[in-house]
Parts: structure tokens; C-alpha cells; sequence
């Protein structure tokens, strides 16, 4: 036994990696194992990327977001709209076949849609204002709504990204939900991808669809492979593993001029219709008091922060919106610039001096477990403390997180808001019943305002009621923007067309499609 | 007690035990704010979506009821579904299982295998060279996270020196059956392996050390060196049956972890074995999947102390069941 050992292990080291393949394989890591691969019954961050590549959509939003465009076609080459903003006529592409070699017809589209809304799926809430569906032929999709909502489309096609996707009704019409039979976890779709088998815990592999509608896609065999922890996924990626390090891995901010001198790595960067901000409970007893707010919106120093945590790469956010989309940004509202003299009279005027101890009063600031807002809060701890605001961190996991900001248990947090597709997000933060309004904010005029604006379609005027939206915000910041978010991806040179790249826009499909990837030339 | 008898009462008292684990496991689990419905909604977080998921899985009922249902459930031998996949819970544990006990049975055995065997011989002479150098090792190894070595192996093996894969269990698109299959599967394993051993290693070499050293003091011993017995026969039947037992004991407390212990390994390595089904689980709240690993985990841990147990009764003429 002794004498073979060393045979054996040289035997092992000598076995290649794999055979080799004429063909291009792009494996994508991700941090998650999908749940399932049917996307309709749950949000699912590992199933995205799978389900995206697989699947087709009626509409969707790519990272062409950036540049302002709110929805593209998938299945649906255009589109017109009524005059009243009522009925939305979809023409599907021709083309379009389902894996099985099935034409995918508007009765998919009507059926996928029925169900989604007859299960109450988490995708129905972009499909609340639907009055009906209608197919007058295979080609020709027709949505009514009961009133005008021209956050509609773009919040269909950013929701589509998630859980809207396209499902064949032939298949499925005999089960009894999207989560049941035999095609949960072996999908059949119209996308640019085929599915080819699941190893459990390892990774999900896929193959070109020769029959693509827009035409096969260039890489021949698609992997997403499980990796959950960053450290690893970064030195594979280092090793030359795989082409393209998604931004959920991306190294410190700090480190990336490290990886901008390094030649044989692409560092690109993708800004997005999201912010950093800090969401103030008005229920606490400092906090609920204007003047305090305004105080620790002048005690926060954006520029510190953004040397300190980001390598001077974010763009510090004193508007009550983000650059993306800059024709909504009402520029007469601002936020305050760090002034801590102002600040820490403002505190003294508001009614909280400071104690013998030189504590003003407490507060707890937590956030989502991401990194960027790990650095941001540690930072305004510090700044706080400096005018004598008693600041401490508080961490959790991102479901207890989550559960807590819903139940108000908290008093500032770091969040990330979102500002698109459509300018609808303001009335989704800040209106009295707003789902994202954790801040327990309510104010009648904005109230009004918000709901209005989103019924009309005169652009110019919608802009001036959005306009007067932030003014109000900004006048009474129950909320403080921080940063407009900042995507670093990593890439190998030669590969292009990922999502995150100018040169993917409009062809990805999707946030987490791979449609417009092309490896190097030979 | 007769053998057969000690043996069925033991297998008995386990029911007792495991239902007073389940009922302390969904009480701890429910203390954990937060629950399925929010992950599962997502970014919409539609509150009358997340409310339709509550009631569909239960959740909405009293603590007690929702007790209820899963004691009687899991007494017909039914673990559920899991709340984000919807297959049946045992079906995913299943699935998990073998590559998690290849992993860590593999480790275990070479690590305390390994371990006994240096241990045993530095014993034989306290305060050498070689036994300070051995000591200092296991402490060192015995200390490591393990995670951060899983790192420093993939960094050279995997990155610099690209021997041996980074992590997976398979290559993905390399061969399914036969030689070539079991090669490749073997590749993967070493360096998960290693690192999980090294930890394990230091603790058997350290016990093993204690153990032998101090069973080579006894009188009998040196009576059996005095004897004329060979070293060789005086060590394996007479130092090293007698320094077992502690070694024992531990080496079934390890037994009783072997589905559990490798959470971290697993996770460097992106092994896809029960650990990591675990870890996901919890960070996802998905109740039916932590309580059945639960279960099954504390039936390992029972089974492999009545195994202990026996073992001891083997070894031990003193110790009667």
C-alpha cells in the first residue's frame, strides 16, 4: 500500500479538469442554491439567474435602467397605448417557441397572468389594476386597467425580472399551481437558454436554444454554480475560474484600485435606480422632532463617508432621487451639506442639550445585512457621537432585519431605496399607507399628490407634481438620502456583453440574463 | 441485563428524548422573530400576498395547534414539506446525506485513525524533540477555524499551485459513472478533507498523547515489560487497549455530529451536503426543513452513544450493561 500511495495521488493530480470542450461554457457563481426553478410562487434570489435564462417575458428592465429606459419588449416586440392610458395592446413575437418546439402564443401569456393574479402570487401586486386580459389573435395580447397607472408597465417589466415570467399553458394547464408537477423543477421555457439537469446544492446547467427567437445565444453551455461563500468565489475568479465576478461578491470597495491596475481584470462599474438612505422612525422621541432630523442630516458627513468607505467612487446623494433618473430630480430640493456647528445647535434649539455626560439622547441605528450599508452605518455612528448624539450599531440577519424596520422596531436605518423604474416610488416610500413607508411618515398634501400623479399622462405636468414631492420630503426628511448605489462587477478582458455593461443593455433580457454574452475572439 | 433486553429499552427511551427535542426546537425556532412569508414575498413584500402565505402554511394558527399538527405528523413518520421548495422534507435530507457523510466519515476515520496512532507513539517518549514539535502542532491545528484553513488550502492548491479543484464536489461537466467518475469525486474531496481532519487531528493526538502516556506509567506495564514482552506487543495489548477508552468517548461524541459538524467546511467548499442544507434553511425560516435535520441529527447523536455504550462494554470487562 505504501508503494502505490504516491501513484495513486500522482494519478489523482494528473486526472484533467475536465475534458476538454471546442464549445464555450460561461459558468456564472452564485451565492444562493435556487429553491426551485418555477419563479411565479416565490421570490427566489438563486433561481433568478437560472429561471431568467430559461424563461421568457412579456415585457422586462435591463441594467439600460441607468440609462433611463423604463421597460423593454421580450415576447413583445411593441406595444401601443391608449389616449386615456387604459388599454395597453401587445404584439408578441411571431417567432417565439417554446423549448418543446410549441409556438408560444398570447393564450400563454393570458393564462400565465390569470393564474398568477387567481393565486395571488407575489407578481399579482404589479397586475392589481388589471380589469381583463384578452387575446383577439395568437400574436396580440390586450390588458385593460379599471383606472390609468402609468407605473404599469415599467414596474411589470422591472417586477417580470423576479417572478413574471411567461409560462406555457399546455404544460402546466392541468396542474394545480406553478409550484406542482413535473415541470417545477425541470423547466420548459421560450428563452435563450435550455434546461439540462440540476445537480442538488452544486449547480444548474443549461444549454444553448438552437432556436431561439432572436437567434441562438453565443455561449454553448450556461452554468450557474453555487458558491456560497465570497471568499472562495473570488480567488476561483482570481484563478481564472470563471469570466465575470457578480457585484454580491465583489471585493471592498476600498480595494478596487488594487483590481483597476490589475491588467487582467475589467473593473466595471454600474450605477442603478437606487439610493442609501437613512429611514428615521418618527416614533422615537428625539427623532420624531423636525429639527432633529435636520440636525442629523447635517451632522452626516457624505464625503468622509465616501473616502473612508468607497474609495471617493459613490456619488453622494443630496437630492430626494438618484442621477439614473435625472429627469424626475427636482434640483431646487436639497438636503443639507456636513455643517456640525449647525447641527449641534440645531439639537440644542430642537431641545436636547447636551447631558453632564455630553449625551444628547439614544438612538440604535441598524440596516440590511449588505456591505456598503455596513460601512455606512458604522461611519454615521461615529458622526453622530460627535455631536453628542449617544449613536449605537445594531446588526441582524436580513430576515430580522426586515421583520423589524416592518414592525417599526427600530429607530435609523440604512435602506435602499428605489427611485424607478417609474417616479411611482416615491408613493410607495413616503405616502401614509405606503408599502415601503416604515418611517410611520404621513402628510395629506403629498398623500394627494402621489396618487394623482400617477393617473396622468401629461409628462411635463406629472414632473412638476413630483417636483412639489420632494420639496415636501426634503422640507420635512423623514428620510435622508446618502449615496446613489454603486454596482462593481469584476470581469476577464475579451468577454463582454454581461448585464452590468453598456454593451448589454437592451440585450441581456433581464437584470440576470446572458443573452448578449460573447467570450473572447479566438 | 441480558444484551437484547438493554438494547430495546435504550431504543424506547430515544422516542421520549426526540419528542422533547422537537418540542424544544420549535420553541426556540419561534422565538427567531421573522418568518417565511417575507422571503418568500420578496421585493413586492405585498402584505395580503404575504398573509395568503401564512394561512397556507399554517401560520397563521395558535403556536400550540401549529405544535400539535407536526408532533402527530411527525409521529406517522411524515417530517412535512418544506415551506420553499415544497418537496417532502425527508426526500431533501435524504438527498443531502451521503455527501455530507462522505465528507465527514471520511475526515473522522483518518483523523482519529491518524491521530491514535502519532499520539500513541510520541507517548512513548515524553519530552523529545518530537513530542514538543507534535504537540505545538495539534494545538495549532486544533485551534484553526477551520474556514480560514479551507481558504489558505484553496489559495495554494487551488489558485497558485492548481493541483486540485477549489470547491464543489464534481466537476460539472466531467464524467458521471465508472473510474473516472469516483477519480473525480475523489480530487474534490481532498482538500475539504484535509482541512476538516487537521482540525480534528490535533484534538486525537493531543488525547491520545494524554492517554497512552499515562497508561504506560502503570504498574502493569512495567510488569509486562518486566515480563519480556516485545515493546511492540506491550503498546497494542496493553497500553493502547487500556488508553482507548477516553478515546472512545470522544470518538462518539464526534460520531453523534457527523451530519452536523461540517457546516463550515461545507460552505467554503460549496460541498453540497446537510450542513449547508441546514444553514440555508435557518437563514430562510424554513421551519419543516430545520426540524427534521433537527430530529434526525439527535437521532445520530443518540444512536452513536448507545454505541458508545457498547463499545465500552467490549473493551472494558469492568463495565456491565
Amino acid at each position: 500500500m505504501n508503494m502505490r500511495l504516491p501513484t495513486l495521488v500522482a494519478a489523482l493530480l494528473a486526472l484533467p479538469a475536465a475534458a476538454a470542450m471546442a464549445e464555450t461554457t460561461l459558468v456564472m457563481p452564485q451565492q444562493d442554491e435556487p429553491r426551485t426553478l418555477s419563479p411565479a410562487p416565490s421570490s427566489d434570489t438563486g433561481g433568478h439567474g437560472p429561471t431568467s435564462n430559461i424563461y421568457s417575458h412579456l415585457v422586462v428592465m435591463d441594467w439600460g435602467i441607468v440609462e433611463g429606459v423604463a421597460a423593454y419588449g421580450d415576447l413583445a416586440e411593441s406595444w401601443d397605448v391608449s389616449d386615456d392610458g387604459l388599454t395597453y395592446t401587445f404584439h408578441l413575437h411571431p417567432d417565439a417557441k417554446w423549448h418543446d418546439g410549441e409556438p408560444v402564443t398570447s393564450e400563454d401569456v393570458k393564462f400565465t397572468y390569470d393564474r398568477i393574479m387567481e393565486k395571488g402570487y407575489t407578481f399579482s401586486s404589479f397586475l392589481r389594476d388589471v380589469d381583463s386580459i384578452e387575446t383577439p389573435d395568437d400574436q396580440t395580447v390586450v390588458i385593460t386597467l379599471t383606472k390609468p397607472n402609468m407605473a404599469f408597465l415599467p414596474m411589470m417589466a422591472q417586477g417580470a425580472q423576479w417572478t413574471g415570467k411567461i409560462y406555457p399553458e399546455h404544460l402546466w394547464a392541468d396542474e394545480d399551481g406553478f409550484d406542482t408537477g413535473p415541470y417545477v423543477n425541470e423547466p420548459v421555457g421560450s428563452g435563450p437558454y435550455k434546461f439540462v439537469r440540476w445537480d442538488k446544492g452544486s449547480a444548474v446547467v443549461l444549454e444553448a436554444n438552437e432556436d431561439y427567437f432572436r437567434g441562438p445565444p453565443e455561449v454553448d453551455t450556461l452554468i450557474f454554480r453555487t458558491i456560497p461563500d465570497a471568499n472562495v468565489a473570488r480567488a476561483e475568479f482570481e484563478a481564472g475560474q470563471f469570466p465575470y465576478l457578480p457585484f454580491n461578491y465583489a471585493p471592498p470597495w476600498a480595494e478596487a484600485p488594487i483590481f483597476e491596475e490589475a491588467p487582467e481584470i475589467n473593473v466595471v462599474y454600474t450605477p442603478s435606480h437606487f439610493s442609501r438612505d437613512l429611514q428615521l422612525n418618527l416614533n422615537h422621541e428625539a427623532l420624531g422632532n423636525p429639527k432633529v432630523r435636520e440636525a442629523i442630516a447635517y451632522a452626516m458627513d457624505r464625503e468622509a463617508m465616501n473616502r473612508i468607505a468607497f474609495n471617493n467612487s459613490w456619488t453622494p446623494g443630496y437630492y430626494a432621487g438618484v442621477s439614473s433618473q435625472q429627469k424626475w430630480i427636482n434640483e431646487e430640493a436639497r438636503f443639507p451639506e456636513h455643517d456640525k456647528e449647525k447641527a449641534e445647535a440645531l439639537l440644542d434649539e430642537a431641545g436636547f442639550p447636551r447631558g453632564e455626560d455630553g449625551w444628547r439622547f439614544k438612538v440604535s441605528v441598524t440596516g440590511p445585512n449588505i456591505s456598503d450599508c455596513s460601512a455606512i452605518t458604522e461611519i454615521l455612528v461615529r458622526q453622530l457621537r460627535d455631536v453628542g448624539i449617544e449613536a449605537e450599531l445594531a446588526r441582524f440577519d436580513q430576515s430580522t432585519w426586515f421583520s423589524r424596520i416592518q414592525e417599526k422596531q427600530f429607530d435609523i436605518s440604512c435602506y435602499f431605496g428605489r427611485y424607478g423604474p417609474d417616479p411611482d416610488a416615491y408613493r410607495e416610500h413616503f405616502s401614509t399607507d405606503g408599502a415601503r413607508n416604515f418611517m410611520s411618515y404621513s402628510d395629506p398634501e403629498l398623500d394627494e399628490l402621489a396618487a394623482e400623479a400617477n393617473t396622468i399622462t401629461d409628462e411635463e405636468k406629472r414632473k412638476e407634481m413630483y417636483g412639489r414631492i420632494q420639496e415636501i420630503i426634503v422640507r420635512d426628511m423623514p428620510y435622508i438620502n446618502v449615496f446613489e448605489e454603486q454596482k462593481m462587477s469584476l470581469v476577464r478582458p475579451g468577454w463582454t456583453g454581461f448585464a452590468v455593461m453598456p454593451d448589454g443593455f437592451n440585450t441581456s433580457i433581464s437584470w440576470f440574463g446572458t443573452y448578449a454574452v460573447k467570450p473572447p475572439a479566438e | 441485563m441480558r444484551l437484547p433486553q438493554y438494547f430495546l429499552f435504550r431504543l424506547l427511551q430515544m422516542i421520549p428524548i426526540a419528542l422533547f427535542i422537537v418540542v424544544i426546537n420549535f420553541a426556540l425556532i419561534h422565538i427567531a422573530p421573522g418568518d417565511v412569508s417575507i422571503l418568500l414575498a420578496g421585493e413586492g413584500a405585498d402584505p395580503a400576498y404575504m398573509q395568503s402565505v401564512r394561512e397556507a402554511y399554517g401560520l397563521d394558527r395558535p403556536l400550540y395547534q401549529q405544535l400539535g399538527a407536526y408532533l402527530g405528523q411527525v409521529l406517522q413518520g411524515d417530517l412535512g414539506l418544506s415551506f420553499r421548495t415544497r418537496e417532502p422534507v425527508i426526500d431533501i435530507i435524504a438527498e443531502r446525506i451521503p455527501a455530507t457523510l462522505l465528507l465527514a466519515g471520511t475526515s473522522l476515520v483518518l483523523a482519529s485513525v491518524a491521530g491514535v496512532v502519532i499520539g500513541a507513539l510520541v507517548a512513548r517518549r515524553p519530552g523529545s524533540a518530537m513530542d514538543t514539535a507534535v504537540t505545538t502542532l495539534s494545538i495549532s491545528l486544533f485551534s484553526i477555524p477551520v474556514f480560514w484553513l479551507g481558504l489558505m488550502l484553496i489559495l495554494l492548491f487551488a489558485v497558485t499551485l492548481r493541483w486540485l479543484p477549489s470547491s464543489g464536489m464534481m466537476s460539472i461537466a466531467g464524467p458521471r459513472e465508472g473510474i473516472g467518475h469516483v477519480l473525480d469525486i475523489a480530487r474534490h474531496m481532498v482538500l475539504p478533507v484535509v482541512a476538516l481532519s487537521a482540525v480534528w487531528l490535533g484534538q486525537y493526538v493531543r488525547l491520545s498523547r494524554a492517554s497512552v502516556s499515562e497508561t504506560l506509567a502503570e504498574p502493569y506495564v512495567t510488569t509486562a515489560r518486566a515480563i519480556g514482552y516485545p515493546e511492540r506487543r506491550v503498546m497494542s495489548r496493553f497500553a493502547l487497549r487500556n488508553a482507548m477508552l477516553p478515546i472512545v468517548t470522544v470518538l462518539g461524541l464526534e460520531l453523534g455530529m457527523l451530519l452536523s459538524g461540517a457546516v463550515l467546511t461545507e460552505t467554503v467548499f460549496s460541498w453540497p451536503g446537510l450542513g449547508r442544507l441546514i444553514y440555508e434553511a435557518i437563514l430562510s425560516r424554513d421551519t419543516p426543513v430545520i426540524m427534521g435535520a433537527f430530529l434526525i441529527m439527535s437521532f445520530t447523536v443518540m444512536l452513536a452513544a448507545l454505541l458508545t455504550d457498547l463499545l465500552y462494554a467490549a473493551l472494558d470487562p469492568r463495565v456491565s450493561l
